[in-house]
């Protein structure tokens, strides 16, 4: 089973959780240029590595973040938008 | 003026069962279902207990807390604990800034609550509530819910009045423990939407475990 750690909530099965996408500043629409925001708009950068996620535990509905490898799927940390990144270390098993 | 009755959300899935009902708190629920003796017999080993009908009152906000407070209702000082906020009232504390208050079968908390003007309030917002709520005993309890959810319930999880927000049979739901009458019983909160599917598979459980359901009466005799 599958585990991630909800910063509010604990230790959880990932049944419990749904990915809301990956996490992106916007860049300030009024003075970005139109490069930069049609970047921000329709590309993502699809190469694996350590992404920054929004994931949402659906029983409390909580949004949080998860910074995740994409490549070997290891959860690195999850917090809440705002507040510092806590390091986990078992919040995700095979 | 006429006044509204209105139904427990489980009455659908508990007519095949004829209950006795009645309206306790402004509600038509499930009485009774068979002799006492035997609902007492169900209670001690798995009993369950539909309790949608405790009035509710539910608010969130950054006042939140604090409006509680002016009005006598104690509140948990951290999130996922729940406490007796008034004699016979519940009060959960669901997030940082979000609060349900249940009256149990003596409470009248939620009806003063209910009743207070909240249009000059800032910051602390009534939200509506419609749950489908049961209590759960028995020496098979747990062995029930480790059917229906993941978490190790037996120990750590609920202790110190903390309540846990998971799945319970897929649906997302509310659980805490407490001490009913000196029994240890468990109460589960769920979107009244799911309370016909949820009070079938807990029946359906309790009834293999040589448990089953137990009415209102029998319960807070």
């Amino acid at each position: 089973m599958k585990l991630l750690n909800c910063p509010v909530n604990g230790v959880r099965p990932l049944s419990e959780f749904i990915f809301g996408g990956e996490c992106r500043e916007m860049p300030n629409p009024e003075t970005s240029t139109d490069l930069e925001w049609a970047s921000y708009v329709h590309y993502r950068d699809n190469a694996p590595g350590i992404k920054k996620e929004w994931w949402y535990h659906s029983p409390s509905g909580t949004w949080f973040i998860a910074e995740r490898n994409t490549l070997s799927d290891e959860v690195l940390s999850t917090y809440l938008h705002g507040k510092a990144p806590a390091k986990n270390t078992k919040e995700q098993s095979a | 003026m006429t006044e509204l009755i209105k139904t427990s959300p489980v009455i659908g899935a508990q007519k095949k069962m004829n209950p006795i009902m009645g309206v306790h708190q402004g509600m038509e629920v499930a009485l009774s279902f068979v002799d006492q003796k035997i609902e007492k017999k169900h209670q001690a080993i798995l009993g369950v207990t539909d309790v949608s009908c405790f009035a509710r009152f539910a608010i969130k906000g950054a006042k939140a807390a604090e409006w509680l407070e002016k009005q006598g209702i104690k509140t948990p000082e951290v999130v996922n604990a729940w406490l007796e906020g008034a004699p016979g009232t519940m009060v959960l504390r669901l997030g940082n800034t979000e609060f349900l208050v249940e009256d149990q079968a003596t409470g009248n908390a939620c009806t003063k609550l209910h009743a207070f003007d909240q249009s000059n309030t800032q910051d602390a917002y009534q939200v509506a509530r419609a749950d489908a709520a049961f209590i759960l005993s028995g020496s098979e309890v747990l062995n029930l819910l480790s059917e229906l959810c993941v978490l190790d319930l037996r120990d750590a999880a609920l202790l110190n009045n903390a309540l846990v927000m998971t799945q319970i049979a897929g649906i997302s739901a509310t659980l805490v423990r407490e001490s009913l009458a000196g029994e240890q019983v468990y109460r589960i909160w769920c979107d009244s939407t799911y309370g016909a599917y949820m009070w079938e598979i807990l029946i359906e459980i309790a009834q293999e475990l040589g448990g089953g359901a137990v009415g209102l009466t029998c319960r807070f005799q």
